[in-house]
């Protein structure tokens, strides 16, 4: 195994810059915890060195602690490293800056998507309109209190039909 | 020997090989790929994957489907020529299969479109495919 001088000369590069909470899981792999005030300058830093890859946005819902995850991963393919960086926002009010100024079109669609799976406001995209849900009324469904059963029963389902009976078992 | 009725005549010239178009979600296609292979081969039935709607005999529906992808469906049943039959493949089309409890499925399709034939199994047999076809020859030759 080779050392991993790259990665942590990357990290090292990376707080010193902004206020972060970093470690190199292992070669070519580099995680990095920001606040979502520090998000935006942090991109903008990355991409110019390198990192024009954004590979994917995600989304992930800490119920219990009452906030969303965002999880952005970049590739360079300079350090040939992959990048994730993550950072916390809060559920209730659910407002993260837009990346799409920086990385563009392909942003923009990741964004629209986590917009309509978990409700997440991105402050500056320019078109969060529905991707894959069509003629949707209820909540954002990848949402950990969304309960897709109920929801399915009420939607699909009766109760009194003697062959539906079973569902609601 | 009984005499054939206009419709019958029609329809003999018309169905004398069955001309399919493919609408798939999902696992939909893989359920059908047996039958396009060479052991099943639908070929020498002179089935055939047409290019468009409006060319096909046969619509056939596999796969669970979406309220988006069902809008499409009906768009695409409504470009076919009559006469026209809608098949339906696996138990997604009949109950939602393992998609039962999905918020974003389909789960009946003949609320949605006038199927003449659900093939069950997940995926359906390919013989079972067959079968389904067969049987839109017997009812032409079983017309009055």
């Amino acid at each position: 195994m080779r050392d991993l001088e790259s990665e942590n000369e990357l990290l090292e590069d990376i707080s010193a810059r902004f206020d972060t909470d970093g470690w190199v899981q292992r070669e070519r792999r580099v995680w990095v915890k920001v606040s979502k005030e520090n998000l935006i300058s942090m991109c903008k830093y990355l991409k110019e060195t390198g990192f024009e890859h954004l590979s994917a946005i995600s989304v992930t819902d800490w119920l219990k602690d009452g906030e969303f995850e965002l999880t952005y991963h970049l590739w360079s393919y300079e350090r040939k490293t992959l990048l994730t960086i993550k950072t916390r926002i809060d559920r209730e009010n659910p407002i993260a800056p837009s990346v799409s100024p920086i990385w563009s079109r392909n942003a923009q669609v990741h964004e629209r998507e986590m917009h309509e799976m978990f409700g997440v406001e991105f402050e500056g995209n320019d078109d969060l309109a529905p991707l894959f849900l069509e003629d949707w009324q209820g909540p954002p469904p990848f949402r950990k209190d969304f309960d897709w059963r109920e929801y399915a029963r009420k939607e699909y389902y009766n109760k009194d039909n003697e062959r539906e009976a079973v569902y609601y078992e | 020997m009984k005499k054939e009725s206009p419709k019958k005549r029609k329809m003999k010239r018309i169905i004398k090989a069955i001309w399919i178009f493919n609408w798939f979600n999902s696992c939909g296609f893989a359920e059908l790929v047996p039958v396009v292979g060479s052991r099943w081969d639908m070929e020498r039935f002179g089935m055939i994957v047409t290019g468009t709607p409006r060319h096909a005999d046969v619509l056939f529906i596999a796969g669970y489907q979406t309220p988006k992808s069902i809008k499409r469906a009906q768009r695409i049943y409504e470009q076919m020529p009559e006469p026209k039959v809608v098949i339906a493949l696996g138990s997604c089309t009949m109950t939602g299969g393992m998609y039962w409890d999905s918020y974003n499925t389909i789960k009946r399709l003949d609320d949605y479109l006038p199927v003449t034939m659900y093939i069950p199994g997940c995926p359906p047999r390919p013989e079972a495919v067959f079968e389904a076809c067969a049987k839109i020859f017997k009812h032409v030759e079983e017309m009055s």
